[in-house]
């Protein structure tokens, strides 16, 4: 299980990494093919795509690697076992308000499937929703695992 | 709106990662108004990503990353040492000097500093620069960077309020050079007071032109940058991915350090670095839905107008509305917000809609560079990996010189219209 | 008059987003239309108007109507036919020329059907599409006469299909670009030139960036106002008329005033600020109007373009 899981995390870095890359790529083969008199306008479009998919895959790599930007001006005036209170409330905070993105981008989903994404016929605007319950759920997924390790911790005393 | 803003300084103090104290109190409107669809929390953030503008954050950012590993980074930074060395705060002076070379380029503060952090941060720490005043140089001087076109914000403002966005580039060009002299000045006297001095004897000709030499590439990526914007290969939104591009060519073909190992270990900071910020953003949208609702904006404008119609002191007080404003929202979410509110009020007092709109824009770029909310000191703050309370401690010199920069600005209005006068008429 | 018996006192609140600024002369008449519907039921539906898109992206605004709130939109034939396909071809290149041929299209069944289908599979209700933002010109940097002097230029164009096979239809090369990049991308040359209304050149101040404006008019633009139908039935019948009579006659004063008053005063504007008009009597019309036809085939749009102009009795 605990295998799988790192696989998956692993997965979202790459998929992200190659998502803003391509993104990159094609904005770029846009400007040049724009040069030469034979815009591509889906290149704009694409890229805007993957954009969004590795914003929200990315959102839960920093996640994990406690990257998100926080003031810790109080947590650091109280003592430690204070401190872990409010941060053991700030995630449990924090998976509902995930658990209601990704409920709701569900839900989204099925609702939106017949606008076009970018006035391109055929694509759906639902891959681009898609992204929200998957990243968060990769969220949700982080934040208990964080919660497990705050609530040992609380039982250990330390 | 007032639950919402209360509950987001409520999880701002209890240490919540901004991103999500910035979405679960937008959210908290959504419960309080149960005749909205509630899937609007999640079309708001998606929308944030689907702006084109927006995508040059992450691009310039993976290019600053791209630069430190390609060897690009080492080689200006020997350069500026060989040129600023000898000065007080030589290499805060790079930045400022940086960030105007930058403004011809690049549109968003966010982005520039961001490249910055990374190119300029970690050399200015290893030199003894408190981290604090690293992250305040960096992130300050980056309002150089959106004050000269292009600009996002500036572009926004135009087409918002249908000003000549020729005539507000022509001010920006202007405001922007008197804003690297303003900050110059600043880094001198801060530099100097905190010791931050010479660090070699100054260089012979021979040691600065092997220097050019050897980061000749490093230097002409500015200028390419440029060429590329206008001669109209790229689009202000795309020369992120062409300095991406750029960076990866010299680093492996030329400068021979950058090889597929080393570009995918970029890609994976880089990955990071974008997700903590574009989060914030994506979120940010949640947040600010409520203002129109509320008709704060109409409110707002009634108050003002009731207090004063003195041109002056109508400017001050919607300045200073803006520098709050600024300190808590998105600023291209402020200009499509207040624009269509404040620019009337200023035309209503007889102030020039250029003129105005430099100000607006400078004071709500400003806000990306003051806490709480200001993505471009975030940025800078998590690069560098700096707590907030340093920063903030450093902060107040750069605040207080634009603060200055402004009220010179709002009283002299020939300064800011004498470039557009001369160009346009 | 006002409505003496609404039901127990009800108060009905429309929230109307449009991208458009608040110096618009459209703001202005959502504005009017507000007015007149407060006045007309005492105060018991309000419409509160938000311009320069406050509470939303338009394809957004458009999704949150479907699921019943009680929110309106100002869009385009362009977006609809993201629902019901055939009515892109009311965005198409020389569909239409004048405000009583739109008023026309109204009166006939297959519009009618479409407007049914929106109701009926899609949730949207539309009011009116009586709102006429004149005709898109081509604006350059050289003049344009016929579709060949559009050669290799590059127009910006909204996203949409039919925006992007109608340019190219007439000859240029469309390239999708957000509003708020035009003017940058105008004076780096990434694009060549614009498409847009005499109005909308003017108040963008293009005349800094471009040297002509061509008097094409290769596209008259519908607008279209759209509710939730679901929330539109919830109202008392008096009410439903009323919102649908006012939104009507505010549009045809504002589709007026475009084509009689602002597009002429914006266009004599633009020649006191020096820019060249070619006007339309030096333009090959029916090469244009040709050319225009390119679109339709490649959107698959012919049979509904034919059915409407038979219903019509509209020569093509
Ligand atoms: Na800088
Ligand atoms: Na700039």
């Amino acid at each position: 299980m605990r295998k799988f899981y790192e696989r998956i995390c692993r997965l979202e870095v790459i998929v992200s990494a190659v998502f803003l890359s391509a993104s990159c790529l094609l904005i770029f083969i846009g400007a040049l093919a724009r040069s030469v008199d034979k815009p591509v306008n889906w290149s704009q479009d694409f890229s805007l795509f993957l954009f969004a998919w590795s914003v929200f895959l990315a959102a839960d790599v920093a996640l994990r690697h406690d990257k998100l930007v926080k003031m810790e001006l109080l947590l650091l005036k109280i003592s430690e076992k204070s401190a872990r209170i409010i941060t053991i409330i700030n995630y449990l905070l924090i998976v509902v308000f995930l658990a209601a993105l990704a409920v709701y981008g569900v839900k989204l989903s099925f609702i939106s499937y017949r606008r076009v994404f970018q006035g391109i016929p055929g694509f759906s605007y639902t891959w681009v929703i898609l992204c929200v319950p998957v990243g968060c759920t990769l969220m949700i997924i982080t934040s208990i695992l964080k919660l497990k390790n705050l609530f040992q911790s609380c039982r250990k005393g330390v | 709106m007032l639950l919402v803003t209360i509950l987001f300084i409520v999880f701002l103090v209890m240490g919540m990662p901004v991103a999500f104290a910035i979405g679960i109190s937008g959210m908290a409107f959504f419960l309080q108004h149960p005749e909205l669809p509630f899937t609007i929390t999640v079309q708001l953030p998606i929308s944030q990503t689907q702006n084109f503008a927006m995508l040059a954050v992450p691009l310039f950012i993976f290019a600053g990353n791209l630069m430190n590993s390609s060897g690009i980074t080492k080689r200006l930074m020997k350069l500026s040492s060989v040129l600023t060395g000898h000065m007080h705060g030589g290499l805060a002076q790079v930045s400022v000097v940086l960030s105007t070379c930058m403004g011809g380029v690049s549109g968003s503060a966010i982005a520039d500093a961001s490249m910055e952090a990374r190119v300029l941060g970690p050399d200015m720490i290893e030199r003894g620069y408190s981290k604090g005043y690293t992250a305040n140089v960096i992130s300050w001087t980056a309002l150089i960077t959106a004050t000269i076109p292009p600009g996002v914000g500036i572009i926004l403002y135009g087409t918002v309020g249908e000003v000549s966005i020729g005539r507000l580039f022509a001010s920006g060009m202007l405001v922007g050079l008197l804003m690297m002299i303003g900050l110059m000045i600043t880094v001198w006297i801060t530099s100097t007071r905190r010791g931050y001095g010479a660090e070699r004897k100054k260089a012979t000709t021979k040691e600065v032109f092997s220097a050019i030499g050897e980061s000749i590439w490093a230097l002409l990526f500015p200028i390419l940058l440029l060429g590329g914007i206008r001669s109209g290969i790229f689009t202000p939104s795309e020369v992120g991915a062409f300095a991406c591009i750029y960076a990866i060519i010299i680093g492996a073909f030329i400068y021979r350090e950058l090889d597929f190992l080393k570009i995918a270990r970029t890609l994976g900071d880089t990955v990071i670095d974008v997700g903590a910020i574009m989060f914030i953003i994506a979120l940010s949208g949640i947040f600010g839905y409520g203002i129109p609702l509320e008709n704060i904006p109409k409110l707002l404008t009634d108050a003002i107008l009731g207090i004063s119609q003195n041109q002056y002191l109508v400017m001050l007080i919607i300045l200073g509305i803006l520098v709050i404003l600024g300190m808590f929202m998105d600023g291209s979410v402020i200009i499509l917000l207040f624009t269509p509110i404040f620019l009337p009020l200023a035309k209503a007092v007889n102030i020039d809609p250029v003129h105005f709109g430099i100000l607006f824009c400078t004071i709500i770029t400003m806000g990306n560079m003051t806490p709480p909310v200001g993505l471009a000191m975030y940025a800078v703050c998590q690069i560098l990996d700096i707590p907030l309370t340093d920063y903030i401690k450093d902060m107040w010199a750069f605040f207080f010189t634009v603060i200055v920069l402004v009220v010179i600005l709002m009283f002299f209005p020939r300064l800011v219209l004498f470039l557009p006068n001369l160009l346009f008429g | 008059a006002g409505v003496q018996e609404a039901p127990a006192q009800k108060q009905y609140v429309l929230r109307f987003n449009h991208v458009l600024t608040p110096q618009d002369p459209y703001h202005a008449a959502f504005l009017n239309w507000a007015e007149a519907v407060k006045e007309r039921t005492n105060g018991g539906l309000t419409v509160e108007v938000y311009p320069s898109a406050q509470l939303g992206v338009e394809e957004d605004i458009l999704e949150q109507i479907r699921q019943g709130a009680n929110i309106g939109q100002n869009t385009d034939a362009a977006r609809l036919g993201m629902y019901v396909p055939d009515m892109a071809v009311m965005n198409a290149p020389y569909f239409v020329e004048t405000l009583d041929e739109v008023q026309k299209l109204n009166t006939l069944p297959t519009v009618q059907a479409w407007k049914a289908e929106l109701e009926r599979t899609q949730g949207f209700k539309v009011l009116s599409f009586f709102w006429v933002q004149g005709f898109r010109q081509t604006v350059t940097n050289k003049p344009i006469t016929s579709p060949k002097d559009l050669n290799g230029l590059r127009i910006r164009t909204p996203g949409a299909p039919i925006w992007q096979e109608s340019i190219r239809a007439i000859g240029a090369i469309p390239v999708a670009m957000n509003y708020g990049d035009m003017f940058s991308g105008l004076q780096t040359k990434a694009i060549d030139g614009l498409e847009l209304s005499f109005t909308a050149t003017s108040t963008g101040n293009f005349h800094e960036v471009c040297k002509y404006v061509n008097e094409t008019k290769h596209i008259l633009l519908i607008n279209f106002e759209v509710i939730s139908s679901k929330w539109f039935n919830s109202l008392p019948p008096e009410y439903q008329q009323i919102l649908e009579e006012e939104c009507n006659k505010a549009g045809l004063e504002v589709s007026r005033q475009y084509l009689e008053e602002l597009d002429p005063k914006n266009l004599a504007l633009l020649k006191s600020r020096g820019m060249t008009v070619i006007p339309e009597a030096q333009i090959d019309m029916k090469a244009f109007k040709a050319a225009g036809e390119a679109a339709y085939v490649k959107l698959n749009l012919q049979a509904a373009r034919d059915k409407i102009y038979a219903e019509m009795g509209k020569a093509k």
